[in-house]
C-alpha cells in the first residue's frame, strides 16, 4: 500500500481551491451581493414566477431582459403580490438593489408597482417615506 | 425537451410542492440530510481505502458505508428531484446545473471502477485504488459545491 498521505495532501488542496472560489462568488439568497444605494427599475413583465425558493419576475427594460428576485412565495403573496394581480405585458416598477456586478441584470426588489398598486415584498427594507 | 420539462412543473403534486409553505423546506432538510449522509459515508469509505482507521476491519466497515452511500444517494436522488421538479425549465439551463449533473455521472463511472477492482472482499490495494478513492472525494466534494451554487447563481 502506498502512503495514503499523498493522497490526502491533493484532496486538502483541491478542497482549498473550492473553497477559495466559493468566497468571491456572489450569493443570492440576503443583500449581501447587492449594491447599497436603492435601485428602481421599469418595463414590461415578460414571466411571472410566484413558487419556491422565491417568487421572481423577468422585466423587459429598454430590450433588457432583467430578472427581478422577489420574497419566498409565502411573503410575497402576504404582500398581496399573487398570480392573479399582474400579467405578463403588464408595466411594472420595481424598486430595491440591484447586483453588485452590474454585467448582471439582475436585482432584488422590496417593492413593486403594477397596474397602480404597491406591493412591499420586505416592507422593513422599502425607500423611507 | 423544453415541452417535458414544463410538463413536469404543471404536475398536481408540483405545483403543491411549488406553493407550499411547510413542504418545500421539508424535501430541502431531507435532501440535506440525504447529501450530509452521503458525504459522510463516501468520506469514511475512501479514507479506509486510503489507508485511515486501520484498527476497524476493512470488508464490514466498508461494505457498511458503502450501503448507507446508496440508501442516502437514493434519498438526494428523490428529494433532489423534487426540488427540482418546481423550476424544471430554469435548472435545466442553467450550466453549473449541468456541471452537477456531469460530476454525479463522472462519480459514478469512479464508483463502476472501483467496483471491478474490489472484487473478491480482500482488502485492495495498489496504484488504481489509491487514485480511485481520492477522485471519489474529489467528485462528491465538487459535487456538493456545484449543489449549493445552483442556489446562488442565475
Amino acid at each position: 500500500m502506498q502512503s495514503p498521505f499523498k493522497g490526502l495532501r491533493s484532496v486538502t488542496l483541491a478542497a482549498a481551491v473550492i473553497l477559495a472560489a466559493a468566497t468571491v462568488a456572489y450569493a443570492h439568497h440576503g443583500w449581501s451581493w447587492t449594491q447599497d444605494g436603492f435601485f428602481e427599475l421599469r418595463g414590461k413583465i415578460t414571466a411571472i414566477y410566484i413558487g419556491n425558493p422565491h417568487a421572481t419576475l423577468d422585466v423587459d427594460a429598454e430590450g433588457e431582459v432583467w430578472r427581478v428576485d422577489l420574497a419566498p412565495p409565502s411573503r410575497t403573496i402576504a404582500a398581496g403580490f399573487t398570480e392573479e394581480v399582474a400579467k405578463v405585458g403588464d408595466e411594472v416598477t420595481a424598486i430595491g438593489h440591484r447586483s453588485r456586478d452590474e454585467t448582471e441584470k439582475l436585482m432584488k426588489a422590496s417593492r413593486i408597482i403594477v397596474n397602480g398598486k404597491t406591493y412591499d415584498v420586505y416592507p422593513d427594507r422599502v425607500p423611507p417615506a | 425537451m423544453d415541452e417535458l420539462l414544463a410538463g413536469i412543473e404543471q404536475l398536481a403534486f408540483v405545483r403543491v410542492l411549488k406553493a407550499s409553505f411547510v413542504a418545500y423546506p421539508i424535501v430541502n432538510a431531507l435532501h440535506i440530510m440525504s447529501i450530509g449522509a452521503l458525504l459522510t459515508s463516501v468520506w469514511l469509505m475512501d479514507l479506509r481505502i486510503l489507508g485511515a482507521f486501520r484498527s476497524l476491519p476493512h470488508a464490514a466497515f466498508v461494505a457498511l458505508l458503502r450501503r448507507t452511500a446508496f440508501a442516502a444517494f437514493a434519498g438526494a436522488l428523490a428529494t433532489g428531484s423534487l426540488l427540482f421538479s418546481v423550476r424544471a425549465s430554469e435548472y435545466a439551463a442553467m450550466p453549473i446545473f449541468f456541471a452537477k449533473m456531469t460530476l454525479i455521472l463522472l462519480a459514478g463511472a469512479n464508483f463502476l471502477v472501483f467496483m471491478r477492482r474490489a472484487k473478491g472482499g480482500d482488502e485492495p490495494a495498489g496504484g488504481t485504488v489509491t487514485i480511485v478513492a481520492v477522485l471519489s472525494l474529489v467528485l462528491w466534494t465538487s459535487v456538493l459545491f456545484a449543489g449549493r451554487f445552483i442556489g446562488f447563481l442565475n
